[in-house]
This record gives C-alpha cells, structure tokens and sequence, in this order.
C-alpha cells in the first residue's frame, strides 16, 4: 500500500530524517512509535506532502507521491488525522465530516460514507449541529479521525490519536480505531507511549533521532532491550 | 425563517420606495444596489475565503468604463449587452491578475491587489484617446430590454426603469450568491479561510479555490460597476482609484463581513450616512475615520455583528 524508501528530510539546515524506511500493507496496522521530537511528525508530513524528501521515495500502491501537492495526495486516497486534529472550527461538526465526501468523489456513495464515519464514532451523532469551538480535545480527535474517513481513503494516517487525550475518552477513541482496521484500512498510526500501541497492531517500527531503529512485531519490541530503553519508560 | 421575512420585507421596501419616498432618496438608492451588487461579490472573497482585496475598484472601473465606451464609441446602448460584456471583461482581466494575487495570503495578497489597481488606475488616467483621461467617457443611457426611452426626462428614467432594473439585478446576483455559498465550493472557502493546511488534506486545492473565488468576486465588482455608471451618467478615473478600493472594504466592515448580508447593509449605511454627513458638515471623511476607529475596536463583527449572540471571537 505505502512505501518509504530511504527518505532523507530537512527542516530548513536541519537534518530531520536520515535514511528512514517503512511498509504499510494493505489491511496492516502499523505503529510508528518514538519519543517527542524523534521524527514521527515530520515522516507522516512527509508523506502528507507537506514536506518534500531531499533523497529517497514515497510511493502509494506503486505510485511515488513524493514531490505531489498534498491535496493531489489526499485525493489519492491517504486520510490524515493530524496531531492537532485540525478540524474546521467555523464549520459545524456535520458540515465538517460531509465536506470529505465532497472533496473526494468516486469510490462509495457519500451516504456509505457518512453512515461508517458516524458508525465508528456513534457520539458524534449527538454533536452534528455543534461547532468547533464547543467541544472537547477528545470529540475534536474523533472528528477529525472521521472526517478522513469519509473521505474514503484506503490508508489512514493518524498522527498521535491519544495525545493529550483524559483517560476516560481513549477507549472511544481506540475502540473507533479498532473499528477502522477491520473495516480493512491500512493505518499508519505515530505514538509516544508504546503503552498506547494497540493490541491489533500488526507492525512496529521505532524511530529515534531521525532513524529508524527496530522494525519488527509488537512483541519483538517488547523483548528487545534498547526500544525498551529508548520508549519503554516503567511499566 | 425570520431571516427570510426580513430578507423579503427588505425587498419590498425597495421595490416600494419610489412610490413613497422622496426623488431624493429613490435616487440614493441607486448607487446603493450597484455597490450591493459589488460587495456580494467583495465577501465572497473577504469574508468567505479570507482574502481582503484592495484592488477591487480595478474591476469597479472595467465594468464602468465598458458601459460607458460601449454606449460611447460602439453606439451600443443594451444595458443587457453591457452588463454580459462588463461580466466577460472582469473576469478575463480577473483571470491572470487573480492567477498571480492568490499565490498570496494576508498583507502580501492585499498589496498586490492593490499594486494592480493603482496599475489600472494610472492606465485609464493617462490613456486619454481611449479613456478620456480625467475628463472621463460619458456612459450614454443605456435601453433596457430592448426599449430606448431617449425620450423619458432623466430622472423619471433613473427612478423608474432604471431603478427596478438595477434592483432586479440585484435581485438575481444575491440569489447566485446564496447559491454559491452554500455550495459545496462555498463550505470548502470556509475550511481554507479555517485552515489551509488542514483543507489541503482533504483534497482540496486551496490555490485553485481561491482563484475561483477572485473571479467570481471580480465579475460581481464589474457588473456593479457597470449599473454604478448610469446614474452619474459619466465614467472617470477616480471610480478605479484605491480610495475607492478602501471605501468597499470599509462598507463591507461597516455592514459586517460575517454575513452574508452584512456588506449590502453596509453600503446602505455607509450611502445614506455619507450624504447625511456630507450635508450637515464639510470634513465627512474625519466623521468616517472615527466611525471605522469605532467598528473595529467595538464592534469587528460589524452592524450586523451586533445582532448576532456574542461570538468567541471574530477572526480575520
């Protein structure tokens, strides 16, 4: 489905990205896990075409996508939930989720696809007519993780889904999440806690500093010393 | 539902005012539709898509000077063919300045708009055997539907023929407007004046969205600027002047530019008022610089702002 290939990125003079690689199948769960400033924004901006790799490639279904305009990829069929959710606070909750069936056309029927985006969020049926402004840091993820949804996408970007997040309101979200990966998405999802890292996921890759350092299953990671000590922190 | 009500008795009371009210105010109307007609247009862009123009008496003026080089070089009077043409003209000049203005945002992107006015400005003021340099082009009255009435004495023609034109014109333009803001297009201006980024995630090509926006905007600006010519009845350079440029900004300000009628309230303030003041005391433009002080400070969702329940905050 998506395929990093050696991308090297800067940040003004700044060295962000050294040589980083990832794979994301299709219908594959795949965590980017790492500290705070290791890189995992800036590889899924990357990708998103926010920023353009100064060597290596982005390909989507074979297709390189490095160097395109990010709405080019986004029509392409990769859904973004940024890490600040960035949902249109002018627009009220059902305006924003509708606007993505307009946006993307083709694919399912627009009411398909607003009934998956509610389904995998019911709560957000209650807020339809509420604006940005009046909701919670929780509702606002959820919005904005079905906002990408019904956009129809084959792979989900999710940047962060549980940061920031009170406790009470991240099995909403994870439930969702959940959800989305049996409706047979890829999800490329960034953490910083591998306690957050979802039970579902089929694959793990640990960036720090720039670099991709372990690669491998869940359960490789946890038996590995070094993620550990790079991301473990104390049970 | 009474939005609509009032938005209905607004235009009946249009309709009905030359029945009633004195030649005096009928008359005053007249720039008021054109201007309404212009700042539907000007919102689009400013209050929709968040770009404020300082350049929109560029298109102002090639409406106008349409009208008024149509009815007086070509001998063509059909102000049906002169509004088509000044549409046609905006939005061919609309298109490459627009092409390269949208490329920026906020300061730059009002620069800019104002640089190409300031461009055209200084076009029409020194191409004297086309434009008639400050001296202007007279604007010929104009037949409406096929119907001369040379012979209807002036004022009898503006505030009867000629008003229920321009207000069916306005009429029309405000029904596409309210079309085309609550399109699909218009919803997507609003997440681009939200958030560019965020809209580009989701397939939406914010350069290209703009751009539409400014054209469309434009060709609003020409066919007001056009309706504007008549009733002066002569077209000079002062109407595609940057003042100018600034007067529909501050009536789109003044009305309030979070509505959708907040600009048209604007310039029926902003007309009457300048009158009124004009009447009463020489030096109206101070009066009006401390009006704008006022609405900005006090007031920044305009007259209209103040109607509406408190907002967090109105962002520009």
């Amino acid at each position: 489905m998506l395929s990093v290939r050696e991308i090297d990125v800067f940040i003004q003079a700044s060295h962000i990205l050294r040589a980083v690689s990832l794979e994301v199948g299709a219908r594959e769960v795949v965590c980017l896990v790492g500290r705070n400033g290791a890189g995992k924004s800036t590889t899924l901006r990357t990708i998103m075409g926010y920023l353009r790799p100064r060597a290596g490639r982005v390909e989507l279904r074979g297709q390189p996508i490095h160097g395109r305009r990010t709405h080019e990829i986004a029509a392409l069929g990769l859904g973004w939930a940024p890490e600040d959710s960035g949902i249109f606070t002018d627009l009220t909750v059902a305006e924003n989720i509708e606007i993505a069936t307009w946006t993307r056309r083709g694919g399912r029927p627009a009411a398909e696809r607003l009934e998956l985006a509610y389904g995998v969020f019911p709560v957000l049926r209650t807020y339809m007519a509420r604006k940005g402004p009046e909701m919670s840091g929780g509702e606002r993820k959820m919005l904005s993780i079905a906002r990408a949804l019904a956009l129809d996408p084959q792979m989900l970007l999710l940047d962060e889904p549980f940061e920031g997040l009170s406790p009470a309101i991240i099995p909403a979200v994870s439930d969702g999440i959940a959800q989305i990966t049996r409706l047979g998405h890829a999800v490329l999802l960034a953490e910083s806690n591998i306690h957050h890292v979802p039970e579902y996921t089929t694959r793990l890759y640990v960036i720090e500093r720039g670099e991709i350092v372990f690669a491998g299953t869940p359960d490789d990671a946890w038996r590995d010393t070094t993620v550990l000590r790079i991301i473990g922190g104390t049970r | 539902m009474t939005g609509r009500l009032l938005v209905a008795a607004a235009a009946a009371a249009i309709a009905v005012a030359p029945l009633v009210a004195s030649t005096y105010h009928v008359l005053l109307m007249l720039p008021f539709m054109a201007y309404a007609v212009v700042l539907l247009g000007l919102n689009l862009l400013f209050g929709y898509a968040g770009l404020v123009s300082f350049g929109h008496a560029l298109f102002i003026g090639i409406g106008a000077y349409t009208g008024a080089f149509l009815t007086s070089h070509c001998k063509i009077r059909s102000l049906e063919v002169i509004l088509i043409a000044a549409a046609a003209l905006g939005a061919l000049v609309a298109a490459p300045v627009g092409a390269l203005c949208v490329r920026y945002v906020k300061i730059y992107f009002g620069m800019l708009t104002l640089a190409f006015g300031m461009v055209f400005h200084t076009f029409v003021l020194k191409f004297y055997r086309l434009t008639g340099g400050d001296e202007g082009t007279p604007f010929l009255r104009p037949s409406l539907l096929g119907r001369s009435l040379e012979a209807m004495p002036k004022i009898d023609y503006l505030v009867g023929p000629y008003y229920y034109y321009s207000l069916a014109v306005l009429v029309l333009a405000t029904l596409c407007m309210w079309r085309i803001v609550h399109s699909p297009f218009g919803l997507c201006l609003k997440t681009i004046r939200d958030n560019p980024a965020k809209a580009e995630t989701l397939g939406i090509g914010v350069t290209r969205y703009r751009f539409h926006a400014f054209v469309i905007s434009a060709v609003y600006a020409a066919v007001g600027g056009a309706l504007l010519g008549p009733p002066i009845g002569n077209v000079d350079p002062t109407l595609a002047y940057w003042t100018h440029s600034g007067n529909i900004v501050f009536m789109t300000l003044l009305g309030g530019f979070t509505s959708f009628f907040g600009p048209v309230v604007g310039a029926f303030v902003f007309i009457y008022l300048q009158h009124w003041v004009m009447s009463v005391v020489p030096y109206w433009r101070l009066i009006f610089g401390a009006i704008l002080a006022a609405i900005v400070i006090f007031a920044p969702g305009g007259l209209l702002g103040l109607l509406e329940p408190r907002r967090a905050a109105v962002r520009l």
